[in-house]
């Protein structure tokens, strides 16, 4: 049983606030994301977990037990670092069966249990070869399978993908949801990458500043942000937020107006999903084509109005030329409205 | 890079390193195979002495150099062999001594006695620099940001004293009724005399070679653990590794290349050991290979220097110092190797 909870965690260093009042509980075999861009205290809040660095307040609970006074290795956990953070004097087969040998681990059990993590992560054959003599991926699976041999009650990654490139990330990625899949270990993945996010997780952690904007399952965030924030920073492209006004069921903005809303009268920001809107069929949005980009499975359209870019999915065979004046249609129902200040959703009737 | 870049950039070197290293080796080899001495002739001289009545003579044969018409001594030059080293070594008074276990015999010979002391300060200096180096870089590693500073100069400052005057400032202190002699004896209400017997002067020298060497070898250590893997440490403290697991399995390893270098230049250095000799002024307890070379170097009260057998007590301490640099050459050789 490896429930986490986090209650009022606070990390500060003087006056500045790594992480503020953060409270949440992790499930028994939950892969939880923490999703935020650079400085928003996602790697922060693992560390403490892992006991790497101290809360400034608050407690930190595994397995039901206040962790904050056991050094790391006393917390039953196994850490994946972004730099891999293999030691380079040692070949895979010793750098797997490190954790064994320095806990005291019987020896009867390493050769097996090595044997055992490295298939896991398909390494049996290079079981002689140090780091440097491996590629990216590979290394990265040799800290998998070090995480793994200990058979630890919680699993601690912090943007493990973040040095592979892009089609190694792909299948590594794979791994890890197959990996969490059979192991069914409690798993805190950090990235600042929201695919990894929206792929790998039972549920993901926004964090902005220290703060949590949105807890969530992939669908909820994506479907249902919580603020401009998270609006913003899940999806690909992210979600276009318009500024303008509303009155009576009607938001109006440069180039922009779309009817039938239910939101509340005066300034607000109006978000939808590229995907959800089309080219032609209505006209909400009447602008000229500011740029045009082929994606293969589609067109994108980006014309300005609300004050910003808004991207939109067009089929992949439409074309136009940059200053062609098209018409966008954006039915009220895919529409997000949050509020012109704070950035909050406003939810509508 | 070209060829032509590449050498232009490295000629200077070459030609400096040929001139001032490898042109005197060269020279050195060449005078060990070689014997000058004095063209010596042997003369009658008659010695007079006055009397009462008539002077009484008497005629002796004496010997005295030959000088040329500058009045200057006239010398020949013999290729002698191995001459010369048999002189330094003296193998057959060594054997004897060897096999009739007569430690005492043995070291009568200079070269024997000055080889055991050199290696004695060579093998007892190499780990104490490399571990007093590596415990004052991890100690200053650890200390918080604001002392840092301090500590590093005041950990520097036996590195920035002149040698010789290091080893005199030693000697000061302990020779007679120097203040730490004094302080002793208070201690203890007995005389102390330091400098009377030779082990107490050899522990003093190796004690100054480690104080003065041990900054070097932290400076080297300090810069290398700037560069030690934060996330290895991390994973190795999650892992479960101990303080000294972490430091032997991951920090050490990262060091190793290091510590070879800091090894290499202390083995070059301490073998060559002199200035602690003549700050100590130790020539009658214990003497060293480079100090025996310096000694037959010196001119004896008719002008003359052991030339040939300074050359090949020079060329016996080279062969030395080369031996004893093989392994660690070997690893970088073969680390080098491995690299690529």
């Amino acid at each position: 049983m490896a429930e986490i909870q986090l209650r009022d965690i606070t990390k500060r260093w003087g006056s500045f606030f790594g992480v503020k009042d953060l409270n949440l509980t992790i499930a028994d075999r939950e892969f939880l994301v923490l999703l935020g861009p650079s400085g928003c205290g996602k790697t922060t809040t693992m560390r403490m977990i892992a006991g790497l660095e101290d809360a400034t307040d608050g407690d930190i609970m595994i397995g039901g037990q206040r962790v904050n006074d056991l050094d790391p290795k006393d917390r039953d956990i196994a850490m994946v670092f972004q730099s891999y953070a293999l030691y380079p004097n040692m070949n895979v087969y010793e750098n797997i069966r490190f954790p064994l040998k320095v806990r005291k681990i019987p020896g009867a059990e390493h050769d097996e249990r090595v044997k055992r993590a490295a298939d896991m992560v398909e390494l049996g054959e290079f079981m002689h070869r140090k780091p440097s003599e491996l590629s990216g991926g590979q290394r990265q699976r040799v800290a998998l399978a070090r995480a793994i041999v200990r058979e630890p009650n919680v699993f601690l990654m912090d943007e493990p993908l973040s040095n592979l490139d892009a089609k190694l990330r792909v299948s590594t990625r794979a791994q890890i949801k197959n990996l969490s899949h059979e192991l069914k270990v409690t798993t805190i993945y950090v990235t600042h990458d929201q695919i990894e996010a929206m792929t790998l997780a039972d549920r993901v952690v926004v964090m902005e500043r220290g703060l949590v904007q949105q807890v969530g399952t992939p669908t909820e965030i994506y479907d249902h942000p919580a603020n401009t924030f998270v609006a913003s920073f899940i999806g690909s492209p992210a979600m276009n937020l318009m500024q303008g006004t509303g009155t009576g069921g009607v938001f109006e903005g440069a180039n922009v107006r779309i009817a039938g809303l239910t939101g509340p009268d005066g300034p607000v920001t109006l978000g939808f999903r590229a995907e959800d809107a089309a080219v032609g069929g209505g006209a909400e949005i009447t602008a000229p084509v500011y740029t045009l980009e082929l994606l293969g499975d589609a067109t994108m359209v980006t014309v300005k109005a609300g004050g910003a870019l808004v991207s939109v999915k067009a089929p992949k065979d439409f074309r136009a030329e940059i200053g062609d004046e098209v018409a966008i249609s954006i039915p009220a129902g895919i529409c997000h409205l949050f509020d012109a200040q704070t950035g909050a959703r406003l939810e509508t009737a | 890079m070209k060829f032509k870049t590449f050498a232009a950039f490295v000629a200077p070197s070459v030609v400096m390193m040929l001139l001032f290293i490898a042109a005197p080796l060269v020279s050195v080899f060449l005078q060990s195979f070689y014997l000058t001495q004095p063209v010596i002739e042997t003369v009658e001289v008659e010695t007079c002495t006055p009397g009462f009545l008539e002077q009484t003579c008497a005629t002796a044969l004496r010997t005295r150099p030959v000088l040329d018409e500058n009045g200057k001594v006239q010398t020949t030059t013999t290729f002698v062999g191995l001459q010369s080293y048999r002189n330094v070594l003296e193998p057959a008074r060594a054997w004897d001594a060897i096999s009739g276990f007569d430690y005492g015999a043995l070291m009568g010979i200079d070269f024997w006695r000055a080889l055991r002391f050199t290696l004695t300060f060579t093998f007892i200096t190499l780990p104490l620099v490399i571990l007093a180096g590596l415990a004052i870089a991890l100690a200053v590693n650890n200390t918080a940001k604001a002392f840092r500073g301090q500590v590093i100069f005041i950990s520097l400052l036996p590195f920035i004293i002149t040698p010789v005057i290091g080893a005199l400032s030693i000697r000061w202190l302990f020779v007679g009724d120097g203040i730490l002699t004094r302080m002793i004896e208070g201690w203890t209400g007995e005389d102390i005399a330091v400098f009377a017997q030779g082990w107490s002067i050899e522990l003093l020298m190796l004690f100054y070679r480690v104080w003065h060497v041990a900054p070097f070898a932290f400076v080297v250590f300090y810069a290398g653990l700037q560069g030690v893997n934060r996330d290895a440490v991390e994973a190795a403290i999650i892992d479960g590794a101990s303080r000294f697991e972490r430091l032997r399995y991951v920090v050490i390893p990262h060091l190793m290349p290091l510590i070879v270098f800091i090894a290499l230049i202390h083995l070059m250095d301490a073998y060559r050991v002199f200035e602690e000799i003549i700050g100590f002024r130790s020539e009658a307890h214990v003497i060293s290979l480079q100090y025996l070379t310096y000694d037959l170097l010196t001119p004896d009260d008719a002008g003359n220097r052991s030339v040939s057998r300074a050359s090949a007590s020079a060329m016996l301490t080279m062969v030395g110092i080369v031996i004893l640099l093989i392994p660690l050459l070997r690893r970088t050789w073969r680390d080098h190797r491995g690299a690529h």
